[in-house]
């Protein structure tokens, strides 16, 4: 807690901005994914460019979505015990997503 | 109550006006999207374990039931980012007259049928 509600409108509204360009970007690329094998699919981690664009695209999805679901926990969920145990449950799952991924994507990228 | 922050209206008590339909959606698509985050998430890491793990998730997309997923993953993933659009259009306050809020919800569903079928059937 702690964050205001206003710094958590921009926040879910630059991810949003950096989400549009990052979705088309990445929606184009999966589509050659869909019948690509697993060496051709770490082929395209290896430009460091596409693996920074996408590590930005995750971290970016994981807070959007971290924010929104809070949203709908606070205008649905009135009972406050479960509200709060949600919106605990809800950064715990982000943040260790969030975490997998970096290690995920540096891993593929370097090693 | 638990905060200060003004609530969304209460579905059940109110009339289905197209906006509040979008707004739905927007948010029903919205937490389908968080579990796909969840969901890339997972690819990745399980990319990044090797391939001997990797064929599991292989063995899992040539399942018809992952197709029809991922059709309705692209579907609510496009209305999601069309529709996301309009809102930040809002934020500044822009195409927010009766008129334009109509017409630009139009556009947001045929573009998300448009894009949906390019990536499907292209």
């Amino acid at each position: 807690m702690g964050k205001s509600y206003s710094s958590k409108w921009i926040i879910q509204r630059i991810t949003a901005l950096l989400l549009v360009p990052l979705t088309f970007w990445f929606i184009f690329h999966s589509i050659s994914f869909q019948h690509a094998n697993y060496f051709e699919i770490l082929l395209f981690f290896d430009s460091y460019i596409n693996s920074f664009l996408f590590l930005i695209m995750m971290i970016a999805m994981l807070v959007h979505a971290k924010l929104g679901c809070e949203t709908i926990v606070e205008d649905y969920v009135s009972s406050i015990n479960l509200n709060k145990s949600i919106k605990s449950l809800i950064n715990l799952i982000t943040l260790f997503m969030i975490i997998i991924s970096i290690i995920a994507i540096i891993k593929i990228t370097i090693f | 109550m638990l905060d200060k922050r003004p609530l969304s209206p209460h579905l059940s008590i109110h009339k289905k006006v197209l906006t509040a339909v979008f707004s739905i959606f927007h948010r029903f698509t919205g937490l389908g999207l968080s579990i796909g985050a969840i969901l890339i998430s997972l690819w990745i890491s399980i990319l990044a374990l090797g391939p001997q793990y990797f064929f599991i998730f292989e063995y899992i997309a040539t399942s018809i039931i992952f197709k029809i997923i991922l059709f309705l993953w692209t579907l609510g993933l496009f209305y999601h980012l069309f529709n996301g659009i309009r809102y930040l259009f809002w934020s500044y306050g822009i195409g927010m007259d009766l008129k334009t809020v109509y017409s630009s919800g139009y556009l947001v569903i045929i573009l998300t049928l448009l894009t949906t079928i390019v990536v499907w059937v292209v």
